[in-house]
């Protein structure tokens, strides 16, 4: 899970983190210790590749290539997610936004 | 009319709200949640769903803070005399209120107390 040697990886966790970090500061935290945002930065990153795997999943088994909104709905209702708080976690007051990694180039030798 | 269609979402899940993610901009960036969800085999060509799946992760996220928060002001109103307001404006997260956060999401955190 976290292959450190693939530089996107590197950039893709940090960005990851500067997310959770913004996510506590949302909710309330003025600080956090580090452990505590390596710890949420792994389990949200594992969160993803779960209703990635579990959609994708569900996905196939109605025999279909594309997914749709219903196979990450059923996905995330199987891992226990309430989806109606969902609206309202997007229409809070006091989101942040910052500017993705830009993907870097790869330069010829 | 907005309580008609709050009833309606609730019934229909989610699908009336996609349609609204079109210009929206969740904190993980689109870039970032693609990534991992590739790494997974997931593959679409439908930005919305990818800003579906980050708000999911990111209120997965929120939810454990927000009950952190709880423990944290928990004990701080515990400690504390109720006067004493200053201190109390900025909470730090510790893995003291984080494990049972965590805990009851069924995540067991368990540091180790050595370093090899």
């Amino acid at each position: 899970m976290s292959l450190d040697s693939d530089g996107n990886a590197v950039s893709r966790r940090k960005a990851l983190k500067v997310a959770v970090a913004a996510l506590c500061s949302e909710v309330g935290f003025g600080m956090a210790e580090d452990a505590v945002l390596e710890t949420l930065t792994e389990a949200l990153g594992s969160y993803i590749v779960e209703i990635g795997r579990s959609t994708r999943g569900i996905t196939e088994l109605a025999c279909r290539t594309d997914s749709m909104v219903s196979d990450v709905v059923l996905g995330l209702v199987e891992m226990g997610l309430d989806i109606r708080g969902i609206p309202t976690h997007a229409r809070r007051a006091n989101k942040t936004v910052f500017i993705p990694p830009a993907t870097s180039s790869q330069t010829q030798h | 009319v907005t309580q008609q269609l709050q009833d309606k979402s609730a019934g229909v899940p989610l699908s009336d709200f996609v349609l609204q993610l079109e210009d929206y901009a969740p904190t993980i960036p689109d870039s970032v949640t693609a990534y991992y969800l590739n790494r997974a085999g997931f593959e679409t060509s439908d930005p919305r769903i990818i800003r579906l799946i980050s708000l999911a992760a990111q209120k997965f996220v929120s939810d454990i803070a927000n009950d952190a928060l709880q423990h944290c002001k928990m004990k701080a109103s515990a400690g504390q005399s109720s006067k004493k307001q200053g201190k109390d404006k900025k909470f730090t997260l510790t893995m003291e209120d984080l494990t049972p956060a965590m805990a009851e999401y069924g995540i067991n955190v368990k540091k180790p107390c050595y370093f090899i």
